[in-house]
């Protein structure tokens, strides 16, 4: 497991959000890094603020308190270096398929020539495989071709960090694994960050070099950091294969389940532990408890 | 009007502040209206230019030999001459606006007939949609001319019910011509003093029919003002308003009373030569500025219109006059219906024909008189209030003079004077004695 | 059956049902308009001066009765033909033919709507971007919005002092207000999800307007517009025929005067069908900018 300390390339500090009315904040303390290149998902009940996490990331939103930074800059406002893929495909519906992502491209890159744009769209529709799609409006695409358009949009663009909020939510079963697959392959032939919000445990195991456990709101917080020790070279067929696999998953569960409503209204420590839950119990199980392998604390 | 050789009255020219001063140094509010006029004036004034040695020679010698002694030292005849001769036009293209009654007959039928064309102009006859846009294309100088009703150059000169502009009355369109028609319902009730609640149509508030209406029904006992109602309401729309029963009857111009006889929704009850035999009903006008401005292309438009109304007054021509004037582009009507009304052998709604070969007619002299009776009918229905300088302002409108003299050139008959006594319905009207006609009357608005 | 061939099949059972309407409609108009038997009176049992009342009236008994009254379908047979023979006649200003006229008309109706479109389309993006705006223009708006254009024209000409401006003003202070109004509308209902998609695409502002709030917007702006245009259409009427000098409301006032139902039935056939083109064309732009959604 590569183990070398790369600068941080996002990093999230002391971040809380309050709504207006109310007088508990949504989320607070959620400190986490983003290290470039790695995949990262967040999971966590309904109304614990991930997708507030989110557009707080993306700068469509501003938090109520603590900083984001990202390449030690600090964000102010959204960017095309944060490239956004919606829980609603968002797709502009007068446009076709290579309008909308042609939108994007020269949303980029405004000096570039037709033709230019013409196969940085070609090459990210082809990368999505809906190329016999890509003169069709979207009102004749499925669900899940709509999605995929989306993510080849905010891939076209090449951002330096994609944030992806639930992108399958609204997906069958069927649909999902498929895209999934193809998610994976694209992230690893590009090396893109992502962060992503899912539901989904077996996505987040799939996908996932990391995975932020979120308590349950209010005052939700990130409880736990799980690193994804698996091989990153994953199928999705082949993964249950892995011994590895239902560790992790179980651990996930069981987070879930009854831990994160357990860690609510600010019980979530403010820095949270990294846990690496697939790897073989050692032997001081009984020391630190029966999930846990490994306590690592974090850098400062 | 300023006669130099008038020994009793100022001699009123323009001052240098732009107001007229009489020549004692006060301001007076006449000028001489005339070509002439002003011609002997100014001669006068630069011969005699102290007022009071000017009216002493005058009182001295006469007026008649003062002329004839100027006269001989200088060419007043040839002065005259040289400015009564048409000159140049200062404007060819003119818009003349008109509604499509036969009233206009003389200014409609130069058109068609050609006598525009003969004085050099080139004259565009722009059928308007009402009285209130006839007035305002005027104020706002859209058109050059005008068909008036004629009491409007009066009103829109004092500024009654517009801004005030100074209109001019260049000459009568025609006489009578006009009618009280009601609706066939009520062919058994013609004693106007039944008529109590009766609702009429008239077409302008400044309009001889109005007056006249009104007159008629005081006549009979009734205050038009409470014991009827009068509305205005376009010409043609008055034969539909008879129609549907919105009113009872109207007094309005030809050919609408010949219409609703045609039609079958309305009978002739009255010509309105029998109120009045001779009376004005609509003009031909324009602005003072214009007058100013255009002087040659005012008098070719005198001309032309003179020579109409002189063929139009020729009983023998009214069939082709009917002929002429009936496609759409004048006054859109069945010929048979101008027939009737220029003819005057019509059917009158009630099963006979009559024969009244004067029921309308094209006299063009606009007589001071008329605007004097009209400023008292105004008066008495409380549309003017206070003190009105009757003759002052029918002078001033009423161009008698300039017809006279454009009548004269065309070697028409010219008659004589200026003022005129008129019978209307049995009582007599004298000029000169306005005011008290005005408040003579037992019904007059309180 | 096929899907098509029962739309198609639809499509022809209501146009069958709207020509029997029709044919109804002119079957009842003819009854009803015909003269009742008997006004013609026969010669022989009048007299001479009867007779001749009767010409004056237009009634020779010795030829066919004059039609007092609502017009027949033969006479608005001939009318029409008689009137679409010769369209572009010129006889000048008081007697042009109809296509001249309608050409008037749909010139003067041009310049008003395009005049109104101009305005309202920039001024309504105005209004639905900014809140403030919206709510400071708003009573302008609800007070000047419901005059009628028979008000409006006396206060345009006594300004104007012109009747044509006039009839242009007249036509765009009335059409302005759909257009106006549903641009507003359309421009503030934008989704969020696109404003945010061109947020994170750093889209700059004038950018956005015309690529995504534009388009987003458009069929509200459309439909705002064919309602404009339905209005200024019918105030193009309403005020040529207070004007006069030219145009179809110029022409129905005309035959009016002259009491000519049969010329007046007519110009209102050509205005309806006229104003149902005009819409007709405004539709297909509508759907021309329609999106699912």
């Amino acid at each position: 497991m590569p183990t070398e300390t790369r600068a941080p390339f996002l990093r999230v500090e002391g971040l809380s959000k309050t709504y207006a009315g109310s007088t508990e904040p949504v989320f607070e303390r959620v400190n986490f890094d983003l290290v470039q290149g790695e995949f990262v998902c967040i999971v966590g009940h309904s109304g614990c603020g991930k997708t507030t996490i989110l557009n707080v990331l993306a700068g469509l939103e501003t938090a109520s308190g603590g900083n984001v930074f990202m390449g030690g800059r600090e964000i102010a406002g959204p960017s095309l270096e944060r490239g956004v893929v919606f829980q609603g495909h968002a797709l502009m519906p007068w446009l076709t398929v290579r309008g909308n992502i042609a939108f994007a491209v020269r949303s980029k890159w405004p000096r570039w020539t037709a033709a230019q744009v013409d196969a940085q769209v070609e090459k990210y529709v082809g990368l999505v495989g809906l190329g016999a799609a890509i003169e069709k409006k979207p009102q004749a695409l499925s669900g899940g071709m709509k999605q995929r358009v989306g993510i080849a949009r905010a891939f076209a663009i090449e951002p330096k960090m994609l944030l992806l909020d639930e992108p399958f939510g609204a997906l069958d079963a069927l649909t999902r694994g498929t895209i999934q697959d193809e998610l994976l392959r694209i992230c690893a032939e590009t090396h893109q960050t992502v962060f992503m919000i899912t539901h989904d445990v077996d996505e987040a195991i799939l996908l996932g070099d990391r995975v932020l456990l979120m308590s349950n709101g209010p005052r939700a917080g990130v409880a736990e950091i799980v690193r994804n020790t698996m091989s990153r070279q994953r199928q999705r067929a082949t993964l249950h294969h892995d011994p590895q696999y239902y560790r992790i998953r179980n651990h996930l569960v069981d987070f879930l389940v009854a831990r994160s409503k357990d860690l609510s209204h600010g019980r979530a420590p403010a820095l949270p532990p990294v846990v690496e839950p697939g790897l073989e119990p050692s032997p001081d199980a009984a020391v630190a408890g029966p999930n846990v392998v490994r306590l690592k604390e974090r850098n400062a | 009007m300023s006669d130099p050789y008038d020994a009793d009255r100022p001699l009123a020219l323009r001052c240098g502040c732009g107001r007229f001063h009489d020549a004692d140094g006060g301001h007076a509010d006449s000028a001489p209206a005339t070509l002439q006029g002003r011609v002997e004036s100014t001669l006068v004034k630069a011969l005699l230019p102290n007022e009071t040695l000017r009216r002493r020679f005058l009182k001295a010698v006469g007026a008649n030999t003062a002329r004839a002694a100027i006269a001989s030292l200088l060419p007043i005849g040839a002065l005259e001459a040289m400015a009564a001769t048409p000159g140049p036009l200062e404007k060819k293209d003119l818009k003349i606006g008109f509604i499509a009654i036969t009233c206009a007959t003389p200014l409609i039928m130069a058109d068609p007939l050609g006598f525009y064309k003969q004085q050099g102009l080139n004259v565009q006859l722009n059928k308007t949609a009402g009285w209130a846009l006839i007035r305002d294309k005027m104020l706002n100088k859209e058109h050059d001319a005008s068909h008036f009703l004629s009491p409007m150059p009066i009103a829109i000169s004092m500024g009654l019910g517009s801004v005030a502009q100074s209109m001019r009355v260049a000459t009568i369109q025609n006489i009578n011509g006009q009618a009280i028609t009601l609706a066939t319902k009520h062919k058994d009730n013609r004693d106007p003093k039944n008529w109590k609640g009766f609702k009429f149509a008239i077409p302008f508030e400044y309009s001889m029919h109005n007056f006249l209406l009104r007159y008629y029904l005081a006549e009979a006992g009734l205050n038009p003002d409470t014991d009827v109602q009068l509305r205005v309401v376009p010409p043609p729309e008055m034969v539909a308003n008879l129609r549907a029963g919105n009113i009872d009857g109207f007094l309005g111009p030809d050919p609408f009373n010949q219409r609703a006889v045609y039609d079958e929704v309305g009978f002739i009850h009255l010509l309105s030569k029998d109120i009045w035999d001779g009376h004005p009903c609509c003009a031909f006008g324009t602005s003072e500025a214009f007058i100013q401005q255009n002087p040659n292309t005012f008098a070719a438009l005198y001309r032309a219109v003179l020579t109409a109304a002189d063929m139009a007054r020729d009983p023998k021509n009214r069939d082709l006059i009917a002929k002429v004037i009936a496609p759409a582009a004048y006054l859109n009507q069945p010929e048979t219906v101008l027939q009737q009304v220029l003819s005057g052998k019509f059917a009158d709604g009630l099963g006979n024909v009559r024969n009244v070969p004067d029921r309308t007619d094209f006299d063009p002299v606009p007589w001071q008189s008329m605007a004097v009776w009209m400023l008292t009918q105004m008066k008495r229905w409380g549309y003017v209030k206070g003190d009105v300088d009757y003759k002052g302002i029918a002078e001033q409108v009423f161009l008698l003079t300039d017809a006279k003299k454009q009548m004269k050139a065309l070697d028409e008959k010219v008659p004589e004077g200026a003022y005129r006594k008129y019978k209307v319905m049995g009582k007599e009207f004298d000029p000169a004695k306005a005011a008290e006609y005005a408040a003579s009357f037992a019904i007059r608005k309180a | 059956m096929s899907a098509v061939s029962a739309a198609a099949r639809a499509r022809l059972q209501s146009s069958l049902l709207s020509v029997a309407i029709l044919v109804v409609l002119l079957v009842v108009w003819q009854f009803a308009a015909a003269p009742a038997a008997g006004t013609g009176n026969s010669a022989a049992a009048l007299t001479a001066e009867q007779i001749e009342y009767q010409k004056l009236l237009g009634k020779d008994p010795a030829a066919t009765p004059k039609n007092a009254g609502f017009p027949t379908l033969g006479q608005m047979g001939a009318a029409i033909a008689k009137n679409l023979s010769h369209p572009f006649y010129d006889n000048g200003p008081n007697d042009k033919g109809i296509g001249i006229q309608l050409g008037h008309s749909l010139l003067r109706v041009g310049l008003g709507f395009g005049l109104a479109a101009l305005v309202a389309i920039p001024l309504g993006f105005l209004i639905g971007m900014s809140p403030l705006v919206y709510r400071a223009l708003d009573p302008f708006i609800q007070v000047l919005k419901p005059i009628s254009p028979l008000a409006w024209m006396p206060i345009a000409l006594y300004t104007i002092k012109d009747s044509s401006i006039s009839g242009i003003f007249v036509i765009f202070i009335c059409s302005v207000w759909p257009m106006l109004i549903n641009t507003a509308f359309g421009v503030s209902n934008v989704r969020r999800e696109w404003l945010a998609v061109a947020r994170t695409l750093e889209v700059a502002p004038i950018r956005k307007a015309f690529l995504v709030i534009l388009p987003a917007a458009a069929p509200t702006i459309l439909t705002g517009m064919r309602i404009s245009m339905g209005i200024a259409w019918l105030v193009i009427v309403a005020a040529e025929m207070l004007v006069g000098g030219t145009g179809i409301g110029y022409f129905v006032w005309n035959e009016w005067n002259n009491l000519a139902l049969t010329n007046v039935i007519f110009a209102i056939l050509v205005i309806g069908i006229v104003g149902m083109t005009l819409d007709m064309a405004f539709a297909r732009a509508q759907k021309a900018v329609s999106y699912a959604d």
